[in-house]
This record gives structure tokens, C-alpha cells and sequence, in this order.
């Protein structure tokens, strides 16, 4: 069997659209099946600029497109390279959100029910979770260490610190709302030690893993908190002054201790 | 065409995101796609958009063919949707479904009424409108709901005009085979 | 800036172990090759060439600058390409989405050239068609040539190389050295392998490792010409032979010491002059009676 194709006048008309109706449609229907004149009527098609059409394609599939995170980053005027170097943490992978969100607000209804022990939660747990993140971001595991990362040009120093920042930007905010909504103590309270928790892990990143460090912190601190509640029966007691003031001093030394061996970080996880 | 891939096999690698089939397959329909969507909009800027649209639709759910019917209609049936979505938003162009050109020769016409019962010959004696319908709703696979958005007319004035078409296609061929 | 590495009384102790002493160094552009056995120290070395580890003693210098200098360190980094041993990808990336993040800590911030040299790069390897392509999908050898990419973004004067050709099959490895030889008519590169056919394609310098030490330094020729009519076939493994081994064919393959005569000599390969020189090494206990 003989197949049929499409005349060449008949081409050249449906081309130049000087075709009758009848003659186009039945044209473009045979087009849906026959791969040879299709191929005939592409080299036609030059006024589309479809080699440039390609390029477009190709750059949007291939590109990797901005997450929501890196979005808000540049919106509040990190420049775009850098909202994209800080957002690539595991720590910002829309699921870590997700989860450490629920556990704060696990913890936040528990002590909205009232329950003393609700709040002792709550205190135990809150001021963890920034420092926690940082961590996790800097983990083998949920990060793997891309050893090429380390001996790139970019300053050690400043995108570890862009990251922390771009952490306690987020995590500081919800942990203030999450404290609006539980009774009995100061909204503030929690934001301090959140703040000094992460600058000493950050100051113990230079000499270990920040995973090991934070592990460390959060045992210290659910000690802390278990003898504190052993003998007071609220967490008010935590959370005075004298404790404020002196989470304050942490967090000042820590960070200045960071700084100051940052300035020699060799590389971005120098414990490995 | 023997010892080339289909565009089935393409369709694979494109699922296996490979970048290669990807562009074979580009190379492949882009152009008789974009001069199909060129007779329905004179914008050509609008056009090369609309082909933008279709492959990015095509790598983004290449598993969309179900194996049923051809790749070239699946493909037609994503661009002609991706048209009309850019022409929702651009109220200034309308499509353009009138070809200019002439009635076929005289010898041609006859055999076209032999074959055919003069369906030509009856379209052409359409109004435009009804024959812009008949061929975005008959030809191009579009829903009423996607002719009038095509159209700017709305959805009842399509489908009117699609049974007054209809009926006029079948008045025309009942006269021409008697 | 001048074009060279050299070192000077390298040593690097890890704890209790010695993983290098006594490194004395000159690498000018061309390949130089890294060969030596497992815990010889070669990725040590590297990693110190790479500026990622400071020695214990000694001196380096990679183009002229001190790497204990952060400003320096800095300069030498912005010129240097490095392929590490293992390289872990994050979880999701294409090969495009890594190499453009690796791309952006080498501070190129303008996307526009950044996509077209993370294209070129990719496309290097072999791999401007897996470019969307998630890196978790792909076959060993694939995420070689992604993690090799990286290293040679931006053409650096300077490409260490900690064992490019892993798993990477043969045809690709061909792409590779021709890949590799371009590069080194103006880059200093440093590769490790363990395989001597690609030292023995592509460099004309060889460097072997034992147990921190460099047993040799010279001519890819030199160390092959070493082996000369000490190379022989027979049918049987000869008890003489510092090594032999069953080829293919069904005879045996034997490397000595002694030059002999009155057997089957065929032309000696790097593979054989390397075993040669191996099978000489003093053996670890001896040498630290000695020290």
C-alpha cells in the first residue's frame, strides 16, 4: 500500500495560508499522523524563532526554580545568589519546617490545657528547637557533607552565620507566638535562651559537630529544667531577671568566641 | 524513518529526564505545531509562548499520554489549550480562523463533491463565525467551554451557533447527495 | 603569580598516625600522576594540596601563596578545582542544581554566565543530557562526572583529583583523559588512581606513595624503563619472580628484581614496573626498627 502525502502546491498553500478551508483542515488532520510531511512543513516554520523558543524551554525545565524560603530571603533584599546559598540547608527543606512547627505547637496546646506539666514542656522544649535546627544543618546525614563545599572561596564565616540568621528569622517569631498563647509567663521569656543556645553551638561548631554540641545543650538544659522543677512549682522560677541576664552573658561570649575562631575557619565544617 | 526512535520512545526518555529526547522530540513537532497555532492567532509572539507552554507541560507530565491515539494530537491538544490560556489573558487579540485564500480550481471542487458530497463547498458557505466554531470545536478537539474562551464569545453563543452550523453542514449534504 | 605547587618537609600526623613525612615536591602544568596502595597517604596529600588540611610540618605553596594565609588561602582557592574521594549530594538536586550551587560558592553570582558555565562543565563530562536529571537516579559512574563537573568550573590553573575514574566505564574514561590532557597544556592537574592504565595514558610524570613516603618521583618512561628485561611470560608462576600473576591467556606473568636471561621478555608495562617497585618497598616493621 502506497502511502499518501501531501502534494507540495497543496504544502506551499497551507503554508502560506492561501489554502481553502476545506483543503487546511484536511491537511492538518493527515499532519497528526504522518511524521514525513510534518517534517517537510517544519523547516516552514521560521518566523516563530523557535531555535530561541528552545532556549526558553530548556533553561525551564533545567534551572532549578527559587523555594518559597529563598523567595522571602530575597524579598527582604539578600541579593539572589546569596537567598539561594543559604536556603540550600537541609534545615530549610519545607518537611524540617513542617515538623519542628508541630512539635512547638504539640508543646504550645500542651500548655495551654493548663496543665503545669504542660508548661514544664514547653519550657523544656522551646528554647531547643532554633539551636536544634542550626544542627541539623550542618549534620552529615541531613546535609552530606559535600567536601567540594570546603575548599570554595565563599567565607566560611558568613554563610554559616546567613544561615543561623535565616533560622532565627524564622524560628524566633513562632516561638514568640507560640508563647503569646501559653498562660503564665512572659512571651519574651523564651527568646533568650533560644538566642544562647544557638550561639553556643555555634562557638562549639568550631571545635566539634554542632549535632553533638546541641545534644549536649539539650541534655544540659532538660536537667536544668528537671531540677528546677523538682523544687518550684512553676517555671516562672526559670525564667527571671538573674536567668535572663544570664543567658544574655552566654549568648554574648559564645557568639564572640565564634567570631573570633571563625575569622581562622579553614572550612565550612572544620571538625571533619 | 526506519532506525529512528518513535515518538512514543522519546516520550520515555523525556519521563527519564533526558534532555536529548527532549529536544528530538522539540525538533520534531515544534514546527508544525507553532504554523497549526499561527493560523488561529496572528500574534506570533503569542504563538512561540504557547509552544514554550506545551513543552514545559510536555516534561512536566510526559506520562500524560496514555498510549491511546498518536503523540502529534496529544501534543496538538495540550498546545491549542496552552493558546487558549494565553489569549484568556490578552484581550486585545482575537483568534483568527478565516483563511484568505480562494475557493479551490474547478476540477478540484467537482471531485471534492463527488468524494465528499461537497462538504468543502458547504463550509465554505458558512459565516465565518460558524465556521471558526465548527472548526475549533469539530477539528481542533476543544470543549464549548474552551471555543468561547478562544472566541471571546460566550459559552451559549457557541454552542448556538454549533447547532445552527451542523445543521446547515447537514442540509448541504442531504441537497448534494439527492 | 607562578604557576607551581612545591612543598617543602611536608608532614601530617592524624593522632598517633603518620600519614605523611618528608614530602618534597615541585609540580609545574601538565598531568602528575598519584599512584600508591591503600593508606599510602595519597588522599592526605591531596587534601592538603587542596588547601581542606594544614600540615603538621613543612611548607606549602600552591601558586606562589602560603594556604595558613586566610587572604591567600582565599586566592588559592578561587584557582583551585577539587574532586574529593566521596562526595555526598543533597537529596533532590539535578546534576544542574549541584554544580550551580557549587558554582555559586565559587562566587560566580551572575546567573546568566553561571547557567552557561555550569552547561559547559557538564557538558565536558558527558553529561549536557542528564542535566535534569536527579543525581539520587544515577549510576555510579554518572555521579563521578557530575562530582568531576564541579571541580572544573571556571578552568582552574590548578584540578586535584582524588581518583576521577572511579567506576566510570571505559568509554567515558577515554572522554575523560582527552577531557583532562586539554586541560593540562596550561593547568597543573594531580589525579590518584588506582589504576595504572590511566596513569600510563595520561601523565608523563608519576608520583608513588608508600606509607607516607614518595617512593618515586620522575618520567612515566623512566619508571617503565626500570622494568626492562624484567618482565617475562611462562608457563608456570616463576618461584624467583618478585610477583606473578595468570594472564588471560593461560601463562603467567613475572616481575623480578634481577634482570634474567634466557626467558620470553615481553615490553614492560607501568603495571609491572609499579609492582616491581612495590614488591623492593621495605616492609612497614622494618622500617620503623630503622627510625
Amino acid at each position: 500500500m502506497t502511502a499518501w502525502h501531501v502534494d507540495d502546491e497543496t504544502l506551499r498553500r497551507y503554508v502560506e495560508r492561501t489554502d481553502s478551508v476545506a483543503e487546511g483542515a484536511s491537511v492538518e488532520q493527515h499532519l497528526l499522523t504522518c511524521a514525513q510531511c510534518r517534517t517537510r512543513v517544519n523547516s516552514a516554520a521560521t518566523a516563530f524563532g523557535l531555535a530561541a523558543v528552545w532556549e526558553r524551554t530548556r533553561d525551564a525545565v533545567e534551572i532549578p526554580l527559587p523555594s518559597p524560603f529563598e523567595r522571602l530571603l530575597r524579598a527582604v533584599g539578600l541579593p539572589a545568589h546569596e537567598a539561594r546559598l543559604v536556603a540550600v540547608a537541609s534545615a530549610f527543606r519545607g518537611v524540617w519546617l513542617v515538623g519542628v512547627t508541630a512539635v512547638l505547637a504539640f508543646a504550645a496546646l500542651a500548655a495551654m490545657i493548663g496543665h503545669v506539666r504542660g508548661l514544664w514542656l514547653f519550657l523544656a522544649l522551646a528554647p531547643l528547637m532554633p539551636c536544634l535546627v542550626v544542627a541539623f544543618s550542618y549534620d552529615r546525614r541531613w546535609d552530606p557533607a559535600l567536601a567540594p563545599e570546603m575548599v570554595t572561596p565563599y567565607p566560611a564565616l558568613r554563610l554559616v552565620l546567613l544561615r543561623t540568621i535565616a533560622v532565627l528569622a524564622l524560628a524566633l517569631p513562632a516561638l514568640l507566638l507560640f508563647g503569646l498563647v501559653v498562660p503564665d509567663a512572659a512571651p519574651f521569656a523564651w527568646l533568650l535562651p533560644a538566642v544562647g543556645f544557638v550561639a553556643v553551638v555555634l562557638a562549639a561548631s568550631t571545635w566539634v559537630s554542632p549535632l553533638n554540641a546541641a545534644t549536649v545543650v539539650s541534655a544540659g538544659w532538660f536537667a536544668a529544667v528537671w531540677v528546677v522543677g523538682a523544687r518550684s512549682a512553676t517555671p516562672a522560677a526559670m525564667l527571671q531577671t538573674r536567668t535572663q541576664v544570664a543567658f544574655l552573658v552566654l549568648a554574648s561570649a559564645s557568639f564572640g568566641i565564634f567570631l573570633v575562631r571563625g575569622r581562622h575557619l579553614r572550612q565550612l565544617r572544620p571538625w571533619r | 524513518m526506519e532506525g529512528l526512535p518513535s515518538d512514543e520512545t522519546l516520550l520515555i526518555g523525556v519521563a527519564e529526564r533526558d534532555i536529548g529526547a527532549f529536544h528530538a522530540l522539540y525538533e520534531r513537532h515544534a514546527g508544525w505545531l507553532a504554523l497549526r497555532l499561527g493560523r488561529r492567532c496572528n500574534d506570533r509572539d503569542l504563538v512561540a509562548d504557547a509552544v514554550q507552554d506545551t513543552f514545559v507541560a510536555v516534561w512536566q507530565k510526559p506520562r500524560g499520554f496514555r498510549g491511546d491515539g498518536n503523540v502529534a494530537a496529544w501534543l496538538w491538544g495540550i498546545a491549542i489549550r496552552r493558546l487558549v490560556s494565553r489569549l484568556r489573558l490578552r484581550t486585545d487579540i482575537a483568534a483568527v480562523f478565516d483563511s484568505a485564500g480562494p475557493t479551490p480550481a474547478a476540477e478540484d471542487q467537482v471531485l471534492l463533491s463527488v468524494e465528499y458530497g461537497d462538504i468543502g463547498g458547504a463550509l465554505a458557505r458558512l459565516s465565518p463565525e460558524m465556521r471558526a466554531v465548527i472548526q475549533a470545536v469539530v477539528l481542533d478537539g476543544l470543549t464549548a467551554k474552551e471555543a468561547a474562551q478562544l472566541l471571546h464569545v460566550p459559552v451559549s453563543n457557541v454552542k448556538t451557533r454549533l447547532y445552527r452550523a451542523k445543521a446547515q453542514l447537514r442540509a448541504a449534504l442531504a441537497e448534494g447527495l439527492s | 603569580m607562578t604557576a607551581s605547587i612545591s612543598l617543602r618537609g611536608v608532614g601530617r600526623t592524624f593522632g598517633a598516625t603518620r600519614a605523611l613525612a618528608d614530602i618534597e615536591l615541585d609540580l609545574e602544568p601538565g598531568v602528575i600522576g598519584l599512584l600508591g596502595p591503600n593508606g599510602a597517604g595519597k588522599t592526605t596529600l591531596l587534601r592538603l594540596l587542596a588547601t581542606a588540611l594544614p600540615p603538621s610540618k613543612g611548607a606549602v605553596r600552591v601558586l606562589g601563596r602560603d594556604p595558613d594565609v586566610p587572604a591567600e588561602r582565599t586566592d588559592i582557592r578561587r584557582r583551585l578545582g577539587y574532586l574529593p574521594q566521596e562526595v555526598g549530594f543533597p537529596r533532590g538536586f539535578t546534576a544542574f542544581a549541584f554544580v550551580d550551587y557549587i558554582a555559586l560558592l565559587k562566587e560566580w553570582t551572575e546567573p546568566t554566565a553561571r547557567h552557561a558555565e555550569v552547561r559547559r562543565v557538564l557538558d565536558q563530562v558527558g553529561l549536557s543530557d542528564a542535566a535534569a536529571k536527579r543525581i539520587r537516579a544515577m549510576s555510579g559512574g554518572q555521579r563521578r562526572r557530575v562530582a568531576l563537573a564541579q571541580a572544573l568550573l571556571g578552568s582552574p590553573p590548578v584540578l586535584i583529583l582524588d581518583e576521577p575514574t572511579t567506576g566510570v566505564d571505559p568509554e567515558q574514561r577515554v572522554t575523560l583523559r582527552t577531557v583532562l590532557a586539554e586541560i593540562a597544556r596550561t593547568s597543573i592537574v594531580v589525579l590518584s588512581t588506582h589504576q595504572t592504565e590511566d596513569v600510563a595514558a595520561l601523565c608523563e610524570r608519576v608520583v608513588v606513595l608508600d606509607q607516607g613516603r614518595i617512593r618515586y618521583d620522575g618520567q612515566v618512561t623512566e619508571l617503565v624503563r626500570q622494568a626492562a628485561d624484567r618482565v617475562w611470560l611462562a608457563d608456570q608462576p616463576d618461584p624467583a619472580a618478585t610477583v606473578s600473576w595468570r594472564t588471560g591467556t593461560g601463562r603467567y606473568r613475572n616481575v623480578a628484581a634481577q634482570a634474567r636471561a634466557g626467558v620470553e621478555h615481553v615490553e614492560p608495562s607501568l603495571e609491572d614496573a609499579y609492582l616491581l617497585l612495590r614488591g623492593q618497598l621495605p616492609n612497614p616493621r622494618a622500617e620503623e626498627v630503622a627510625s
